[in-house]
């Protein structure tokens, strides 16, 4: 048996690929899909797509709380696990912050009497509660043994239902102002790549991020070696229930108003970004700088099927086929490094 | 004293379906101050809820026991229903889909609506089998895919005025009569033909069915065709029924029909599972989701504990597992 190391270096000879950044050919993918869309930008549409700052500026707005989503994500299946219930936690965790960002003047708060609280205590409420229900995924999947994508379903399924039971279905607004400054101008941007550079050490250079490619490669012998396996899977699904719970009160601060139904199918799209960015849904391998490009990739290709006036269905459709694409390529990928 | 082996597989989970029907005849008396079951109105509401996504459960079933998984049934439900209503225009709609195909016999809807179910799962199990690669992943694929097709298709408007003779197949007792005959079908192919030993022998272990000489690749591509085309045939139930196909017909439908197998005693690591315990486990729902609104409690509540159940099911099998293994 190869015996393989977090950043794939197994190769003997190292061809001059070996001295390229990892992510080289992601990157390649990206330009090459905002090349693409250029082009048909000039022919169809008469317009640049990429020279326009507006749009830029909202791709990249749009894609920071997917990708925040995803930096939790990407840890989740480096340890071969998986995780279904992102939109739903941020849906659940953005209707507790926001509850307690009201503002006084608004005489029908969800809770009258704490209204008008400094900004600290429902960012700080959000990502708690995403803390707690993400560690619900990881206690089910560490202690009962159930495949995650069941416990996380499961997950998908309830937090969905606590949105909902938890203003009765009643969206939730009329923010104090401190709060809409989280999710203005470039702040989220901000805020995903302070969280993707962190994580991208922790992974790097902690033993956390070592436990976590251990985990993820070979569980069985991380389990010999000594690793605490529960403790570790539930502390890696409490932070992904922490960063959702981050990107709900982003994305809580950026639209203004939380509802029940916010974050439908972002599981997916998080799930798609980590898969394009390289991430290998059998475990041990992948990268948060792997992910970022994805994140963009999809940002392009979104923003590019709207520039065109394509049907924002087209674009579900294509992400379904992009989703199962990137892990074929991936399976191919394992085999023939399996052959070598 | 009786031993518990005598007693057929699914007396457990019968107990179970009981002893929750009972629970809520006696919540029923005392908070709502009326009986659950002495009521035949609901209870054919009940038993018609249910056929639709037991027959989607039907195929999950055999899909689950080889040890895969389908995300993808309520989605193909939706494009099925589409395609087949749009070929179940009566003569006098308006602004039909098809104008030159009106008022077809009412076979070529069922079978087209079967067709494009049995594509979907064609599709499916093809990348599964010939990829490797999860299950899940491809059929989440689908998931997305498949809804986005149906929304696309007629760009998201409804088709309505189906003809007459096409909607007698979801009226009345017609849909029950539909899942059972489906249930009784493959309860038997599981149990006594070549399909359903290899079914089985796949799910419980892949590589010895493979060295046993099973083709596995073109036996699971068939399970999967299977399971699609009963999604096709439960749209096409369902907008027979409703007189009407929406392209968000039948959304979480999957979760619905997963849950049920799972609760049925099916084994989500595959190699273990029987269509009788499915059967029951959609009648457990179908009462839970009944007694929930007879009881008035919200809606929300009821997403709450059906994702509890879920969990609840496969951790109780996890536990039923390690019990056999211990003893073994």
């Amino acid at each position: 048996m190869t015996s393989t190391s977090s950043t794939g270096g197994y190769k003997t000879e190292k061809s001059w690929k070996y001295w390229l950044p990892k992510d080289i050919s992601i990157l390649m993918v990206l330009l090459g899909t905002a090349l693409i869309f250029e082009i048909l930008g000039w022919f169809i549409a008469g317009q640049s797509f990429i020279f326009n700052t507006q749009r830029l500026t909202i791709i990249i707005l749009q894609m920071s709380i997917i990708g925040i989503i995803a930096i939790g994500v990407t840890q989740i299946i480096i340890m071969a696990g998986i995780d279904l219930s992102s939109g739903s936690i941020l849906a659940f965790t953005g209707m507790v912050a926001a509850s307690l960002a009201q503002t006084s003047d608004f005489t029908r708060a969800v809770y009258p009497a704490l209204t008008d609280m400094p900004i600290l205590v429902p960012i700080f409420a959000g990502i708690l509660m995403g803390f707690v229900l993400g560690g619900v995924n990881g206690g089910l999947i560490a202690y009962s043994g159930i495949p995650p994508f069941i416990a996380t379903l499961g997950m998908l399924v309830a937090a969905r239902g606590l949105a909902r039971w938890y203003t009765s279905g009643s969206q939730v607004s009329f923010f104090i102002d401190d709060y809409a400054i989280l999710g203005s101008g470039i702040i989220p941007v901000i805020i995903f790549l302070t969280t993707a550079m962190a994580f991208h050490f922790l992974l790097r250079y902690t033993r956390y991020g070592r436990y976590t490619y251990a985990i993820g490669s070979n569980e069985q012998a991380a389990r010999v070696a000594g690793i605490n396996i529960r403790a570790h899977k539930v502390l890696v699904y409490t932070l992904a229930g922490g960063l959702y719970g981050l990107a709900a009160v982003v994305e809580t601060s950026r639209t203004l108003t939380a509802q029940s139904g916010a974050g439908m199918l972002y599981e997916l799209d998080a799930i798609a970004a980590v898969v394009i960015g390289g991430t290998s849904l059998m475990g041990g391998k992948g990268r948060i700088t792997g992910t970022i490009i994805g994140v963009c990739i999809l940002g392009v290709i979104t923003s590019g099927f709207t520039f065109l006036g394509i049907g924002s269905f087209y674009t579900n459709i294509v992400k379904g086929i992009i989703i199962v694409a990137a892990v074929v390529t991936d399976q191919y990928r394992n085999n023939n490094n399996g052959n070598r | 004293m009786f031993k518990r082996e005598n007693l057929p597989a699914e007396a457990s989970i019968f107990a179970v379906f009981v002893g929750i029907a009972i629970l809520f005849e006696v919540l029923g008396w005392v908070f709502v101050g009326k009986s659950f079951l002495g009521n035949i109105q609901r209870l054919e509401i009940i038993i018609l809820q249910v056929s639709i996504f037991g027959i989607i459960a039907v195929g999950v079933t055999q899909v689950i026991i080889t040890s895969g998984i389908d995300l993808s049934g309520g989605a193909v439900l939706a494009l099925s229903a589409m395609v087949a209503a749009s070929f179940a225009q009566s003569v006098d709609a308006f602004a039909p889909i098809f104008p030159q195909f009106l008022g077809l016999p009412i076979i070529i809807p069922i079978a087209i609506g079967l067709a494009v179910g049995a594509s979907c799962g064609w599709i499916n199990g093809s990348i599964t089998a010939y990829t490797g690669i999860p299950p899940f992943i491809a059929t989440l694929g689908m998931l997305v895919t498949a809804r986005a097709v149906a929304v696309i298709y007629t760009e998201g408007q409804p088709v309505y005025s189906l003809s007459e003779s096409f909607t007698v197949i979801g009226s009345g007792a017609w849909p029950v009569l539909v899942f059972f005959v489906v249930a009784m079908i493959f309860h038997l192919i599981l149990k006594h033909t070549v399909y359903g030993k290899h079914t089985y022998a796949i799910g419980s272990n892949e590589k010895a069915a493979r060295v046993a000489g099973i083709n596995v690749r073109r036996h699971k591509i068939m399970v999967y065709t299977i399971a699609g085309s009963l999604s096709g045939l439960a749209g096409v139930v369902m907008c027979a029924r409703a007189t009407i196909a929406q392209s968000g017909m039948g959304t979480m439908y999957e979760l619905d029909a997963i849950s049920a197998v799972v609760i049925g005693g099916t084994s989500l690591f595959g190699g273990r599972g029987r269509i009788s315990g499915t059967v029951i486990g959609v009648c457990i729902l179908g009462v839970i989701t009944s007694g929930f609104t007879f009881l008035r409690i919200d809606f929300y509540y009821q997403e709450i504990v059906k994702g509890m159940i879920i969990v609840g099911a496969v951790m109780l099998d996890q536990r039923r597992q390690a019990k056999q293994r211990s003893r073994a």
